[in-house]
């Protein structure tokens, strides 16, 4: 097909507004999926998507379009994720794309990741579509909502298309904006090949599938071809599109979204954001990747059994693959052993990742509390860049700690600004600005620690508004506090892995809700156990956790031993999570403890 | 090749609430007869086993074997000696419930050759037996005692329970030393455990099973542990107490992972690295035992690991503990490059004392048992 003829476009929104929706009324549309195929939010199909109801992979899809202009177009959808957690996975999305359809609910309107979304793709320059979708709902606003996007983004909302991605009003008036309004891309078949890895995946039989969109030449099945940063060299055993299930083709062309094979077996040799050549390529100029991510938030992962250490590793590797965000390295902790200290972009994405190991490669797993990144100046000059608490060095060497700040974004309607701005004061935030999107709601910035964040901020929000307000943020740098590291000592053992660092006027109260909490998880066992939390050497709450009851097997029953065996083992079977530190059994949940508090 | 004989009489006068041993209050005078001529039956198909062995215990449970008539328990000892040599110095133990003998029954039962016996008294306070649903009374207890020794019984034993309804720690600790007043040799104290199918698991079920709390129940087991020792009873297994030369060389066999046969429903057994339970249906037994079938429903072979952690949790409940030497003897592996970390973990909590000959268990280690023994189990 002419390259005239190719649209690529993402769907972009705030979490919830029906991005997933629309998208099935599209492949509907076009007859991509046959009606017995069909099933809501058809791109979510990885198990924790659909069971939680949301995206978290971004996920591309070809459409075929008869236009009413009568020619065939070749449409390249991706829904994206809405979460704040996966901008990243936005942001890759939009570089393999000329235009984005911005969906906005039309009962909610503008919502925190709207905003944040829409920068993304007008930093890539992409024609945006507005869509304001649900016009269904019988609370659906969408004059306000119009005036909303022209007000706070800027966008001119004359041609914005009203839709019900539930019902399928304004389905083909969408294809039309697509089709008239996203420039097709450019590119030339006839030059050397470069084309942009923006997703992989492991396939165990045909090796790494590597997910492409072709800006020059093309890609076929039996040529050679380069990956530009790692230049390793592999010959291409089969190309192909998502229809969303891999359908091989004989060749991707220029400003084609598809896939290769080429019998790929070691992870490590495909990067996303590297550029892929011909083997024998002049080509030396990479093309602009991605910037890198950095994550936001990290937590050691250890293995219950260490004998499975090496599968949480390879585990780690695979999903990796599939996610360029997720960062590891080797660490080990006198209390779990050996595992990862791993950064992720955020709670959602460290919970997702966590499930997905559990799930798919059946690991039991030790999730320490997550924390973020702390530079600690020392007094001889020294900064180190600190990603687990316990490497903290002692109070005699830090000259000053800094921790991450970040802008966060807050849009509530106004009756609940008095409880946001309350909230933000405790949580330590500086308040920068407030403004009105239209009679009703408000857009107000605070600069904020990054641990409030991940500690309770958000859901706190959440409660504090019903449930209305939506927050993004992104890292501004780094400030000093004072900051102190919090242990907790089991049987008069300090465990590492349940250290934290918390700002100084909340130490003592963190503390004594940790000690309680860890009273009601950690189980009573051969002896008493204290548990205390500590700043330094100073004990700030102190429980215990009383011996067990009496724990033996009377009579033998006339010589049944088998029974007695049989209930010793749902004894153990029982005691499998626990984690032996020292002389006291953990449970799992425990290292998480701070994190479920009040 | 020494053996140990089990053999169980499923019958009681009454079901007490606790219980959840293979025994029926209803069906004794219509089946005792049956039942006496269907063991010897059994012995009969077991008579090929039975002659490569001599048995030096015999242990007569239930149930409560004396609502038989001496005479029936003779006979069986009598079918036995037909098939297997018996020692001249066997031990031969009959469980009694202290209201189903009188001076007359105890001696026609020293006569038949049985030379120890084994009291269920269970409490010495009435309200406690009453609510328990013991038939007998303490001051029967005390005569039926004093009748045996008078019987020539020098080897007596009594059975306790702690954690009773109405039971105090106080009460308790008087039953104690009521026990230790009368002419017994060995005592057994158990911790009351709810088991589901009976009458107090019902009770509990329905929140209407009130039990001491988890301090005075307490309270009671560090009194027994403490007590009895210091009046002699050295604590050679988890429950079991006995004054030196008085252990019980029946329950010793299981715990030394010796082999036995057992006898009559739902009697269990445990020869070449077998295990085998016999029917727990009365009528069934007859049935099979009738067709000159064993009535064995049930049988396993216990796997390397299973038998490994088998005989270290068993040998751990002695005093003795156990003895590297005996372990690699019977598995021609070294326990401690098996068990190494398990020992280590358990000695770091204070459960176990290792040293050159063998490990066992410290009082901490008896008191929570299970939570040792599971770690001996394969993964
Ligand atoms: N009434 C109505 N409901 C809709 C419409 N579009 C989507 N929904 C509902 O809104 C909810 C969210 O829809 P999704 O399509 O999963 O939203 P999304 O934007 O993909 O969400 P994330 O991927 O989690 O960011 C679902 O319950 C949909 O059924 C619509 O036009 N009308
Ligand atoms: S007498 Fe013994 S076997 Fe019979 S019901 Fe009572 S406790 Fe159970
Ligand atoms: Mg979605």
């Amino acid at each position: 097909m002419n390259t005239a003829n190719i649209r690529n476009f993402s769907i972009i929104a705030h979490i919830d507004h029906g991005k997933s929706t629309l998208a099935d009324r599209l492949l509907e549309y076009t007859g991509t999926l046959s009606s017995r195929e069909m099933e809501d939010q058809v791109l979510d199909q990885m198990e924790l998507e659909r069971e939680r109801g949301i995206t978290i992979k971004a996920q591309s899809v070809r459409l075929d379009y008869k236009a009413k202009d009568g020619q065939m177009y070749m449409l390249n959808l991706i829904d994206t994720p809405g979460h704040v957690d996966f901008t990243y996975e936005v942001s890759r999305s939009l570089a393999a794309c000329e235009g984005a359809l911005l969906v906005v609910d039309a009962a909610q309107g503008i919502e925190a990741q709207t905003l944040a979304n829409v920068y993304l793709a007008l930093e890539h320059d992409l024609e945006i579509i507005p869509v304001i979708n649900k016009i269904d709902l019988p609370s659906a606003d969408p004059e306000r909502v119009k005036q909303e996007i022209e007000d706070v983004i800027g966008l001119d909302t004359s041609d914005a298309v009203l839709a019900s991605a539930k019902t399928g009003i304004g389905v083909e008036e969408i294809l039309e904006a697509i089709v008239r309004k996203v420039p097709a891309p450019k590119g030339d078949a006839n030059a050397p090949l470069r084309a942009l890895i923006f997703d992989s995946h492991f396939d165990p039989y045909k090796g790494v599938i590597v997910y492409v969109r072709v800006m020059d030449g093309v890609i076929k099945p039996g040529m050679k071809i380069k990956m530009m940063a790692t230049d390793k060299r592999f010959e291409v055993n089969e190309a192909g599109v998502f229809r969303p299930y891999l359908a091989t083709v004989d060749e991707l062309r220029p400003g084609q979204v598809g896939f290769f094979a080429a019998s790929i077996k070691n992870v490590k040799d495909t990067r996303v954001g590297d550029t892929v050549t011909d083997g024998e390529s002049s080509v030396t100029e990479p093309l602009p990747g991605y910037r890198k991510v950095t994550p936001m938030v990290y937590c050691g992962l250890y293995p219950v059994e260490s004998s499975e250490y090496d599968t949480l590793r390879d585990a780690l590797e695979k999903l990796q693959l599939n996610d360029a965000s997720l960062v590891f390295e080797p660490e080990t902790s006198v209390a779990l052993g050996f595992g990862f200290r791993c950064g992720f972009l955020g709670l959602l994405h460290m919970d997702v990742i966590q499930e997905r190991l559990e799930r798919e490669y059946n690991l039991a797993l030790i999730t320490t509390a997550p924390n973020v990144i702390y530079m600690v100046h020392k007094t001889d000059g020294e900064v180190l860049r600190i990603d687990n608490p316990s490497h903290l060095p002692t109070p005699q060497e830090i000259e000053h700690i800094e921790e991450p700040y970040v802008k966060a974004t807050i849009i509530v309607p106004n009756e609940f600004v008095g409880s946001v701005m309350e909230l933000s004061q405790e949580k330590r935030g500086e308040y920068q600005d407030m403004k009105y999107l239209d009679t009703t709601r408000v857009m107000l910035t605070y600069h904020l620690p990054l641990s409030e964040i991940i500690y309770d901020y958000f859901d706190r929000l959440k409660s504090s508004t019903r449930g209305y307000a939506s927050l993004d943020y992104e890292l501004i740098g780094y400030k000093t506090s004072q900051l102190v590291k919090l242990d907790i000592l089991l049987n008069g053992a300090p465990v590492d892995a349940l250290s934290v660092i918390v700002h100084q006027d909340r130490a003592q109260y963190r503390g004594r809700l940790l000690a309680e909490k860890l009273r009601g998880i950690i189980p009573r066992q051969m002896f008493e156990i204290p548990i205390q939390a500590a700043i330094g050497n100073k004990v700030i709450a102190r429980e215990t956790v009383r011996a067990m009851r009496k724990d033996v097997l009377a009579k033998c029953y006339g010589g049944d031993i088998t029974r007695k065996r049989k209930l010793l083992e749902k004894q153990k079977e029982g005691k499998k999570r626990m984690k032996q530190v020292g002389n006291v059994e953990v449970p799992q949940e425990a290292f998480m403890a701070i994190l479920k508090m009040d | 090749m020494k053996l140990g004989v089990y053999i169980h009489i499923p019958f009681c006068r009454r079901k007490c609430l606790y219980c959840d041993f293979s025994s029926s209050a209803d069906e004794i005078e219509r089946y005792q007869e049956s039942y006496i001529t269907a063991l010897s039956r059994e012995i009969t198909g077991r008579g090929g086993v039975l002659s490569g062995y001599t048995v030096d215990s015999v242990y007569f449970g239930g149930g409560t074997p004396t609502v038989l008539q001496a005479e029936a328990l003779g006979k069986i000892l009598a079918r036995l000696s037909d098939y297997t040599s018996i020692e001249a110095d066997v031990e031969i133990t009959v469980e009694a419930n202290p209201d189903t003998v009188d001076g007359e029954k105890l001696s026609a039962l020293r006569m038949s050759g049985v030379n120890r016996i084994s009291f269920g008294v269970q409490s010495f306070t009435d309200e406690v037996l009453k609510a328990a649903g013991r038939i007998h009374s303490a001051e029967g207890a005390k005569s039926a005692v004093w009748q045996a020794n008078a019987s020539g019984f020098d080897n007596v034993s009594l059975d306790l329970m702690y954690g009773l309804p109405k039971q105090s720690a106080a009460s308790f600790r008087s039953g104690l030393n009521e026990a230790l007043k009368l002419p017994v040799r060995h005592l057994s104290v158990y911790g009351l455990k709810v088991e589901d199918n009976t009458p107090f698991g019902k009770m509990a079920a329905e929140g209407r099973l009130v039990l001491p709390e988890e301090e005075e129940e307490d309270a009671m087991y560090q009194d027994a542990v403490r007590i009895l020792p210091q009046r002699g009873f050295e604590r050679y297994e988890i429950s079991n107490y006995a004054l030196p030369g008085y252990e019980s060389r029946h329950n010793l066999k299981y715990w030394r992972y010796q082999p036995y046969l057992g006898l009559g429903v739902a009697a269990h057994s445990f020869m070449h690295n077998r295990r085998a339970a016999n029917t727990r249906s009365l009528a069934q037994y007859l049935k099979l035992t009738e067709q000159e079938v064993l009535p064995v429903v049930e049988e396993e072979r216990v796997s390397e690991g299973q038998a490994m952690a088998e005989f270290a949790f068993l040998a751990l409940r002695t005093k003795a503990g156990l003895r590297y030497q005996d372990f690699n003897h019977c598995f021609g592996t070294d326990f401690l490059s098996h068990y190494g970390p398990v020992v280590e973990t358990m000695t770091a909590k204070g459960a176990v004392i290792a040293d050159t000959k063998g490990i066992r268990l410290t009082d901490r280690g008896m008191k929570y048992g299970n939570v040792v023994f599971a770690a001996f189990l394969p993964e």
